[in-house]
């Protein structure tokens, strides 16, 4: 009932606030307010002595020198950065792609075939959360190494076997790429996926549609949210990815924007250019972003 | 503590442009069972949580025992609820409910044991302290959230349609309990329904409500049998509601004279003085359904158009040469009735049960939307004149 | 037109039963072999490199493809590499476990006050707010990590790097899970249990604070759950935020020894160490979950796991 609702909620409107502005100070604080230093960062210069990156704080002062700088990198005679982006769209599009056609039978499957052994596979399918990021990568690295097991079986079955997969693959990055966020997209089209109700799909096949066509004119649209909520929470965070390239491969072959960013960063002098290109994916990333918070946001206003 | 007097002055709640209760004065004496009856929307339940404290009034006041609680939060009245959903607390046990509010009123802990004790013993759950919620069934986690209201003693206890999440042979068991309770513990009972049947069976007394404002107020039966408009008539049971013109208005001695379509017809109650267009209503009941050829006064020839047997009673659905569409009842006795579907029968309206209603202007039609709800069957639809 | 059924109603003779034009394909009913297949496919492809390596972690050798033995030399056995007695495996277990505790401890009190603050206070501000937090969910963490940095080396220099900016760092990045799953949460119980509390003399932190909470108390262990995980496992913001070796926990000490530096199996007993770190953690959420949920009709895990897709 959406009036008592809105009583008690105003009536007790200080509580809310105070219970809030914990959370609310962090999030400002150590949210918020970083990325403003980035900005004064990258608008800033550099301490040629010790060659540390000076941030210019007020934004009527802020340079451009970095600014140019990276865009003379992407796009100059000199550009070094132009490949890296190219290849971040190219393997997370790929990635992307290849996980969305593994995750969505999977989770359908698992929500609308599983019957009683649905907390069997759910509790499989959550395991490689808790299996940390780390070992993950290791299995596999250790499984793709020159001497691993994936190199053995190979030549057991009369296959080159000596490659090396670790040295620069695009191919094993992108398999990096999926085995890191599949999981993630399984879980969210699972959670999509088991909301909805059988009974449409019960009276369209009543209704005399086949098997296929139930598929494609009933599930596939009520699917649609699952699968926009899926690519949102695997592109973004992937599209700043740099450490899968780094354990999987660790070759200039393979760099992504994230690797750049990383690199800038860490090279002396350079932090103001790192920050300035960190700032142009999160400006990349944002309007993407802000129409996801936007669409959950009232998809669960309707659901309220 | 004694008392339990509730006197509402002029209360009215809006929110924003809606009025959901408009201006309404009722005195509650201690110790009556008194019912807000009513479809959804009318008011009754804000009503209730304003007693409770859940809303503040946006005018008017809320006397409990001549005190004006109007701004006081519901754990500072000496009011309990029992909910709709019994908002059993899951996490705890049955005797951990019950016990709950017990804290707030530095109950010492032996007691408060003891009174648990009797309270699950008034609702019949003796033996249930350690279970919980969800182990019990519908009927018995209503009774868990009645002991937790009652052992707090409160001067009122509030219910907000508590029987209906329970199916209709539970229900009317546990009206009659509910009844039978409130003589026993001697509280004045608020009771919040739309069901007219259970306002009717447990209810010293009873308030109409429609559109926020209290439409009658009195015994269930004065409301039943002298309903004061169309939509108290048509709300409570089935009141055959009819279109007639006054030929001539009654006074103190003679009864009101009304056309029916082509026939004069007599009546005996409501508002003998109205002037030309009226509503009429007649109780299924007072019905009589005779074979065409019976004569007497008040008789309007018909044709049955349907039986319908309902176990105990038979519902005999008849249309008047008017075009008028009754219902009425007759019990199963065992004998076989003298008409079937299709047969031309005489109908009898006795004078004195035959009620003069003002008009309010709307189509038989419509009243029945707004009064729909638990009503016996209407099978032929709209059809009226 | 020429149909030997009757029909009941005349003139609808487009009503009429028509004979069916093929055949049933198939059965209807039958179980889903090939999805069943591909998803198993999927989960041996997720879990048997990991089931190997954990295996490997045990080998006598220093080989990840050959089994020389079953040995817990990389734990406590070796003198030099095992993670009992070097020094820097050793303090990274500890780190780990201090980090985590320390992040949950303080991320999942102000996650789960922003939850239920956010719910009922309907503003712009807090509109605005939660969307601050969403963003947090989604951004990728090398952003968030590169701007915390600068900050807490340009600005705010009295959050030291290491552990204090790590923790700091986090516990932002943390707190979408419980903000996320409790509110997912208290959208299923409504107002009306403090509504009943306070009918019964509660006051109002009274009944937040005695209903409330308890009836929170699933969705707040299992974001804890998570939040502890996903502690364990962070890296990005650990190392951009890290000070000198010593404070290494071992997702960043694995991270970067992975190629050359210490040996592999070392590095595989500690990953198999958080691995079994995290499975704790879980299993222990896990169960306090069903036994705190043994008075409810809920479904349980799947709830849990639901909160988390921002729902």
């Amino acid at each position: 009932m959406g009036r008592r609702q809105d009583t008690y909620d105003r009536r007790n409107r200080w509580l809310w606030i105070g219970l809030a502005a914990p959370g609310a100070i962090w999030l400002l604080v150590l949210f918020v307010a970083p990325f403003y230093v980035m900005l004064s960062v990258a608008g800033g210069s550099v301490n040629s002595f010790f060659q540390t990156a000076v941030p210019i704080w007020n934004p009527l002062q802020w340079s451009s020198a970095n600014l140019t700088a990276v865009w003379h990198d992407i796009v100059g005679p000199g550009s070094f950065l132009g490949p890296p982006a190219l290849r971040t769209v190219l393997y997370t599009a790929i990635a992307t792609v290849i996980s969305l056609a593994i995750a969505y039978p999977v989770a359908y499957f698992v929500s609308r075939y599983a019957g009683r052994r649905k907390t069997l596979f759910l509790v499989l399918l959550i395991a490689p959360f808790w299996v940390s990021y780390m070992m993950r990568m290791l299995a596999w690295i250790d499984l793709l190494q020159q001497g691993g097991f994936f190199n053995r079986a190979l030549s057991f079955v009369g296959l080159p076997g000596n490659t090396d997969w670790l040295g620069g693959k695009s191919v094993t990055v992108i398999m990096g790429l999926v085995y890191g966020y599949i999981p993630y997209l399984i879980l969210v089209l699972y959670a999509f996926l088991d909301r909805i109700d059988q009974s449409l799909i019960e009276a369209a096949r009543d209704l005399g549609l086949s098997k296929w066509r139930t598929f494609w004119s009933v599930t596939v649209p009520l699917s649609k949210p699952a699968i926009i909520a899926g690519t949102f929470i695997t592109v973004l965070p992937m599209l700043g990815d740099y450490f899968t390239n780094q354990l999987m491969s660790g070759a200039p072959s393979t760099t992504m924007i994230g690797n750049a960013i990383e690199g800038q960063l860490e090279s002396p002098g350079q932090t103001g250019q790192g920050a300035v290109l960190a700032l142009m994916l999160l400006v990349v990333l944002l309007i993407p972003m802000i129409y996801y918070v936007v669409s959950t946001a009232r998809t669960s206003r309707e659901m309220a | 503590m004694s008392g339990g007097n509730v006197k509402l002055e002029s209360l009215t709640k809006r929110f924003g442009d809606v009025v959901a209760v408009d201006d309404i004065s009722v005195e509650i004496q201690p110790g009556e069972f008194f019912s807000l009856l009513g479809p959804s929307g009318c008011g009754k339940t804000t009503t209730l949580r304003m007693v409770a404290g859940f809303e503040p009034p946006t005018d008017g006041t809320i006397l409990l025992d001549g005190v004006d609680v109007g701004n006081w939060g519901p754990n500072r009245r000496n009011v309990n609820t029992v909910f709709q959903s019994y908002a059993l607390f899951p996490f705890l046990t049955v005797a951990e409910n019950v016990a709950f509010g017990m804290k707030y009123k530095s109950v010492p802990k032996p007691e408060m044991k003891t009174r648990v004790a009797e309270a699950l013993e008034l609702v019949q759950l003796s033996g249930y302290e350690n279970r919980r919620p969800n182990q019990l069934s519908g009927g018995q986690q209503q009774r868990v959230a009645l002991a937790r209201a009652l052992v707090l003693r409160p001067s009122v206890l509030l219910l907000d349609e508590p029987l209906g999440a329970l199916d209709a042979k539970l229900r009317r068991t546990l009206q009659v309990e509910l009844g039978v309770l409130q003589k026993q513990v001697g509280i004045t009972f608020l009771y919040v329904t739309h069901d007219q049947e259970e306002a009717l069976t447990m209810s010293d007394r009873m308030a109409v409500m429609n559109h926020g404002r209290i439409v009658q107020l009195g015994t269930p039966e004065e409301v039943y049998n002298e309903p004061a408009d169309a939509y108290v008539a048509d709300f409570l049971g089935v009141s055959n509601l009819m279109d007639a013109q006054v030929e001539r208005a009654g006074d103190g001695t003679s009864p009101c004279r009304l056309r029916l379509g082509d026939f004069i017809l007599d009546a005996e109650a409501g508002q003998l003085d109205a002037t030309g267009a009226v509503k009429l209503a007649i109780r299924p009941e007072r019905i009589h359904v005779n074979p065409y050829e019976t004569g007497g006064a008040n008789r309007v020839p018909g044709m049955v158009e349907r039986l319908v047997f309902l176990g105990s009673t038979t519902h005999v659905y008849v249309r008047l040469a008017t075009g008028a569409a009754l219902q009425t009842l007759v019990r199963n006795d065992g004998g076989e009735l003298p008409y079937s579907q299709g047969t031309p029968v005489s109908v009898a309206l006795p004078a004195d049960a035959l009620r003069v209603l003002p008009d309010p202007g709307v189509s038989v039609a419509e009243i029945r939307d707004e009064t729909a709800g638990d009503q016996l069957l209407d099978l032929t639809g709209t059809s009226t004149s | 037109m020429a149909s030997t059924v009757e029909t009941p109603v005349s003139g609808a003779s487009h009503l009429e039963p028509v004979a069916w034009r093929s055949r049933p394909r198939g059965n209807p009913w039958r179980r889903p072999w090939a999805m069943e297949g591909f998803t198993w496919l999927y989960i041996i492809w997720s879990i048997v490199p990991i089931a190997i390596a954990v295996l490997f972690s045990f080998n006598k050798g220093a080989s990840q493809a050959t089994w020389q033995g079953f040995s817990t030399k990389w734990y406590v056995g070796s003198q030099v590499t095992s993670v009992l007695h070097n020094p820097s495996l050793h303090h990274a277990v500890i780190q780990t476990l201090v980090l985590g505790g320390l992040t949950t401890a303080i991320c999942v009190p102000i996650g789960v006050g922003f939850a239920i603050g956010i719910d009922r206070w309907h503003s712009r501000t807090s509109n605005g707010l939660n969307f601050v937090m969403i963003f947090s969910f989604v951004i990728p963490e090398l952003l968030l990590a590169v701007a915390l940095f600068l900050l807490v080396t340009q600005a705010l220099t009295f959050i030291r790097l290491g552990t204090p900016a790590e923790v700091a760092g986090l516990v932002v990045w943390n707190i979408s899970w419980p903000a996320i799953i409790v509110r997912a949460r208290l959208a299923s119980i409504g107002r009306t249990y403090e509504e009943a509390a306070a009918d019964l003399g509660a006051s109002r932190m009274g009944a937040i604070y005695r209903v409330l909470i308890p009836l929170l108390m699933p969705a707040i262990f299992a974001s804890a759950v998570l939040v502890f995980a996903s502690t364990v496992d962070d890296f990005v913001i650990v190392e951009q935020l890290s000070s000198t070796a010593n404070t290494q926990p071992m997702s960043v000490l694995i991270y970067s020894n992975v190629h050359g530096g210490l040996s592999g199996p070392s590095l595989n007993a500690l990953a198999t160490i958080m691995l079994f770190v995290s499975l704790l953690a879980a299993l222990i959420g896990f169960v306090a979950y069903r036994w705190m949920t043994r008075g409810e009709r809920t479904k349980g895990t799947t709830e849990a796991l639901t909160g988390i897709a921002g729902i």
